[in-house]
This record gives structure tokens, C-alpha cells and sequence, in this order.
């Protein structure tokens, strides 16, 4: 019979520095690969389907062809054209006017629907859901109900123009009036979806705050000045980038109402790259103006950023 | 917001019944309030929903009958043809079929692949995970019309040098899968689930899968129906890569289809709005049924940043 002393079975059931520093990094190990396959399934596509073409499309840009025959290098030869072509510029300049006036519009109205439901909650349920239905339509039906409104015949629009003894207008022929139009049928489907956006956050706002603020006698607009904006700083920060982000790539709208016209007066930076690259067979020149979007794109949120983020730490 | 709590008595003069004369003022002045702000939203909800009742009337009528002057805003009696036009002269059932079948994987593969991901996001520890994380997030920023040429070579190219991928299923709906906001909505809900229950789980000797699919997946069903609902209804309106990917009429989707149609039938616009009005019922009649978590999906996206 062999005798164990304590020490003995001690020191076999517990571990060494060493071993115990080994199982550490084995377990962590194990952690971190069980980890990894279960971001696996979702970075498959991620990598091949967003990061790959990414940079793809970088690559293309020196180059033409490539949908429908094999890619050429051409070095700047695509920069060069499209740095000349006014259309592209044109094209920049309506997507921007395009944005900042369905952006501050529907901003606008949203916040203040936002607030009256916020503040009328009898049959507010009835509201939201009205607001809701149009985000429902795919764009192709919010161009086709567009299409209805301002036609020159039977639309609405002229109707009532009509009905008011003035003018029927032919919207989408006019330079001026097509991109407005435009406009206003991304305002009507986009409405809903920042009317519950801004609710949400509003509701998000501790209610102590607002009566803090009633207490000490601030009436309704300081109270929405000083307190109410204040908060909803960084909710807004956020949206202003989804906003610029989707806003900039408006094609769908346009592509159902006007095809880019009258005269390229409704041509949208997404619009060009898709004539150049699927209709015109310029291949070069839309990969050019893909890349020139992401740019833009980049640009504007890094401003938005920099402009909005830097008094959230203010605010809040 | 109620007002001063108690209602002022009516007392004999003085300063009571100046103070009750003040409240009565206030509250004719809230009622007005009231009344211009439900008006406001009156007009908005009006809005909203009368330009798809403006297309009912002219899916029931001849396409000449629109240009009737005064107009006739109710047909005296209803037309039927466009309907039947649309569903005899035009793929509509099958672009109908094709929407469902490429939404619906689109979602179900989303929802998988993003699940896990958000919870090995919000849980799990594992080196370079808030740098991936980081990466996930920037890519929110790459606009669909960067991606598409790169993802038309691929899908054409990469199963042998013809139009393979183009026109088919698979093609439509794996280059989709990628999105990333997804991912960052999952993250954000799984955040919240409390770290005891999972802890406990796995001093049970529960695995990390086991953990998954037996604690987390229950727990964050309203997330998944948040997300599966925000991910169809993408899918659905998605128009620019369906346009790109499918050239042959019977592999379309609804939203390509319909666009369609403005070529095929010119003016022919009780055709074009019968299409309409049968590619949106549907769909309302969906959302009604589903409204509270419609509804709560885009309040969520909101809140859960």
C-alpha cells in the first residue's frame, strides 16, 4: 500500500503556473475559433458580395468594358472623360439640389408630425399607419402614382389647377418643375418612415426633463429649443447620414418619371452611372462616376460628423 | 398633460372666480389647439393614402374614359379588362412568384447568417472583434450603384465565361445577403440581453450553439421579426440590382416587371394602374394585418442605435 501525503495528492489535482497558463491559452483559443464561426457564415458574403467589389470597382475605373467582353486597362482615360462631360456634372448638381431639398422637407414635416403625435396620442395609432402606407409602395408605384398626379390630362394636379381657373401645367416636361416633382414623391413615400423615426426618439426623451422644464416656466418653443433638440442631437446626426447616404443614390424615382430628362434636368449621379454602364455600353465612364459617388458619399458623412457629432459631447 | 388637476369650483367673486375664467380660456384655447393639430394630421394622412384610392378609379375604367372631361371620378359601371390584360398579356404571376421566392430567401438567409453574427457582436470575445465590427459599419456607406458592375461580372462570370448567374435565383438573391445593416441591428438588440442568463447557461455546460439556439434565438424573437419584416420590405422595393441581373421577361421581379410595362403599354394607363393597384393591395392587406410590428420595426431601428 503506497501512502500519499497530502502534498502529493495536492499537487495532483491542481495545475502548474505553466500548465495552468496553457490551459488559459488553449481555452481562449477554443473561445475565440467558436467566435469566429459564428461570424463566418455572415463574412463569406460580406467579403465576396461588398468588400471584394469594393475595391473591384476602384479597379475598374482605370478601365473599359468588362459587362459584356473582358476588362481593359486604360489608366486615366476615364477620369479624363468624365472630368469633361457636363453632363456629369449637371448630374452632380441635381442629385444635390435633389437632396438637400427632400432632406430639409422631409425633416422638416416629420419633426413636426413627430411632435404632434407625441403631444395628441388619441388616435395617434391611425396617423401612423396612414403615414406608413406609401413607404410600402416600391418605387416604381410611387413614380406611377407621380405619374398620375401630375399628368397633363387627367392628373390631379391639373385638375385642381384646372378646377382654380388657372393653367394646366405639363410637370415632368418642364425643366423646373420635374425634379421638384421628383422631390415631392420621395417627401411622400419618406414621410412615414422619419415621422416614427423622430417619434420614436422624442419618446425616447425622459418625460422628468420636459416637466423639469415646464416648472421653471418655459413655455412650448423655448421648451423644444432648449430642451427637446438639444436631445435629439444625436438621433439627428444619425439621420442626416442615412438620409445623405440613401438620398444620394436616388434611381429608381427617376427612372419611372423621367428617365433624366426634359433636357438631363432630372439626371441623378446614379441615373448616369446606369445609362453608362447598361445602356450606352460606356462602361468606363459609369465605373468612374460609381467610384466618384463613393467619394462623395464618404465626404458628406465624414462632414456630417464632424459638423453634428462634435456638439453631441455638449449636449448631452 | 393634464391641466391644473383639480377643476376650480365655481366660488362667489373675487380672485376664485377670476382664476376659474382663466382656466375656462385656457381650455377653449386648448381645443382650439387641439382641433388645428388633428386637422394638420388630417391633411397628412389624406395625403398619404388617397393617391393609391386616386388609382382605383382608373383600374376600373377604359383607358379613354380618363380623358372624359368634367372627369368622372366613379365609373358608372366596372371594367374588368385591365385586369385580365395583365394577368393574360403579361408574366404578371410569375414576377409576383419571383418577387416571393427572391424576398423570401433573401430574408430567411439574412436572418440566419445575421443572428449569428450580431451575437458573436454583442457576446462573444474573440481578438479583432471591434475592428470587424467597425468594418461592418463603414460598408453601410458603399451605395448599391458602386457594387453592381463588380457583382454583374461576378455573377455572369464566375461559373464558366457565359451568362450563367444572369436570370437565375442564385444569382439574384446571394449577392443581396451581404448587407450589413442587418448585423448592426442584431449587435444592438443582443446588447440588451442580459450577460447572467447566458453565464449561467454555460456553467450548465451548455455549448455556445446550444447556448444560441436554445437561450438566445427565444429570447430575441421580436428582434428576428423586427429584422426578417425590415429585411422583406427591402427586398421587396429593391429595384436597381433585379433591373441589372434579370434581362429575360419571365425572370423579373414585380417592381422591374411593372416598370415594364410602361414600354409595353405606352398610355395604356388603366393597364399600368390595374398593375399597381393589384401589386399594392396585397401588400396592404399584409401590413393591416401585421401593423404593430410594421410599425415597431422602424421605431426600433430608431431606438436601437
Amino acid at each position: 500500500m503506497t501512502s500519499v501525503t497530502t502534498e502529493e495528492a495536492w499537487d495532483a489535482l491542481t495545475l502548474s503556473e505553466a500548465e495552468y497558463r496553457s490551459a488559459g491559452t488553449r481555452y481562449r483559443l477554443r473561445r475565440s475559433v467558436r467566435a469566429y464561426l459564428f461570424v463566418l457564415p455572415y463574412f463569406v458574403p460580406f467579403v465576396a458580395f461588398l468588400v471584394v467589389p469594393t475595391f473591384w470597382s476602384v479597379w475598374l475605373s482605370f478601365n473599359k468594358g468588362g459587362i459584356l467582353d473582358s476588362a481593359k486597362y486604360v489608366g486615366l482615360a476615364n477620369w479624363r472623360e468624365i472630368s469633361n462631360d457636363t453632363e456629369l456634372t449637371g448630374s452632380i448638381k441635381n442629385t444635390a439640389v435633389y437632396a438637400v431639398e427632400a432632406i430639409v422637407l422631409v425633416f422638416i414635416l416629420a419633426l413636426m408630425i413627430a411632435l404632434l403625435l407625441n403631444r395628441y396620442r388619441t388616435g395617434s395609432n391611425f396617423f401612423k399607419l396612414a403615414l406608413y402606407i406609401p413607404l410600402l409602395a416600391p418605387a416604381v408605384l410611387v413614380g406611377l402614382i407621380w405619374q398620375f398626379l401630375t399628368n397633363y390630362d387627367f392628373g390631379l394636379i391639373n385638375l385642381m389647377l384646372d378646377a382654380l381657373g388657372l393653367d394646366r401645367l405639363n410637370i415632368l416636361g418642364s425643366s423646373t418643375l420635374a425634379l421638384l416633382t421628383i422631390v415631392l414623391a420621395e417627401v411622400w413615400r419618406g414621410l412615414g418612415f422619419w415621422t416614427l423615426y423622430f417619434l420614436a426618439s422624442l419618446q425616447n426623451i425622459p418625460e422628468e426633463l420636459q416637466d423639469a422644464a415646464r416648472v421653471d416656466g418655459a413655455r412650448g418653443v423655448q421648451r423644444f429649443r432648449r430642451v427637446t433638440l438639444p436631445l435629439l442631437k444625436p438621433m439627428l446626426l444619425f439621420a442626416v447620414v442615412i438620409a445623405i447616404i440613401a438620398n444620394f443614390q436616388v434611381f429608381d424615382t427617376v427612372y419611372v418619371l423621367t428617365q433624366g430628362g426634359p433636357h438631363e434636368s432630372t439626371s441623378t449621379l446614379v441615373w448616369f452611372i446606369w445609362k453608362r454602364m447598361f445602356q450606352f455600353q460606356e462602361t468606363g465612364q459609369g465605373y468612374a462616376a460609381a467610384v466618384l459617388l463613393l467619394g462623395i458619399v464618404l465626404v458628406l458623412t465624414a462632414i456630417s460628423f464632424l459638423l453634428l457629432g462634435g456638439r453631441r459631447r455638449r449636449a448631452s | 398633460m393634464s391641466d391644473f388637476g383639480v377643476d376650480v369650483p365655481e366660488a362667489e367673486g373675487g380672485a376664485h372666480a377670476a382664476y376659474g375664467r382663466a382656466v375656462r380660456r385656457d381650455r377653449g384655447f386648448r381645443v382650439v389647439k387641439a382641433t388645428l393639430a388633428y386637422l394638420v394630421l388630417a391633411v397628412f394622412a389624406v395625403m398619404a393614402v388617397g393617391p393609391f384610392l386616386y388609382l382605383l378609379s382608373p383600374s376600373f375604367r377604359q383607358s379613354y374614359e380618363l380623358f372624359s372631361y368634367p372627369p368622372e371620378w366613379i365609373p358608372k359601371s366596372l371594367y374588368w379588362g385591365n385586369f385580365s390584360t395583365i394577368l393574360h398579356e403579361t408574366s404578371y404571376l410569375r414576377w409576383g412568384l419571383n418577387t416571393l421566392v427572391f424576398a423570401t430567401s433573401v430574408t430567411l438567409i439574412t436572418l440566419a447568417i445575421d443572428t449569428m453574427a450580431g451575437y458573436a457582436f454583442a457576446r462573444l470575445r474573440f481578438p479583432g472583434r471591434t475592428s470587424l465590427f467597425v468594418l461592418v459599419l463603414a460598408t453601410l456607406m458603399i451605395p448599391t450603384a458602386v457594387l453592381i458592375a463588380p457583382l454583374y461580372i461576378m455573377v455572369s462570370r464566375l461559373p464558366g465565361w457565359t451568362h450563367a448567374g444572369v436570370n437565375t435565383y442564385l444569382g439574384m438573391i446571394l449577392p443581396m445577403v451581404a448587407s450589413p445593416l442587418g448585423v448592426f441591428m442584431m449587435r444592438q438588440f443582443m446588447s440588451t440581453l442580459p450577460e447572467a442568463l447566458v453565464e449561467a447557461a454555460r456553467l450548465d455546460g451548455a455549448s455556445e450553439w446550444q447556448i444560441f439556439r436554445k437561450i438566445v434565438l427565444p429570447l430575441m424573437k421580436p428582434a428576428i421579426v423586427v429584422l426578417g419584416i425590415f429585411t422583406f420590405m427591402f427586398q421587396w422595393v429593391n429595384f436597381l440590382w433585379p433591373l441589372v441581373i434579370t434581362t429575360t421577361d419571365d425572370m423579373k421581379t414585380l417592381t422591374v416587371g411593372v416598370a415594364s410595362l410602361q414600354g409595353q403599354f405606352v398610355t395604356n394607363w388603366g393597364v399600368i394602374s390595374a398593375a399597381a393597384v393589384m401589386t399594392m393591395l396585397p401588400v396592404i392587406i399584409i401590413f393591416l394585418i401585421f401593423q404593430r410590428w410594421f410599425v415597431q420595426a422602424s421605431m426600433a431601428g430608431a431606438l436601437k442605435q
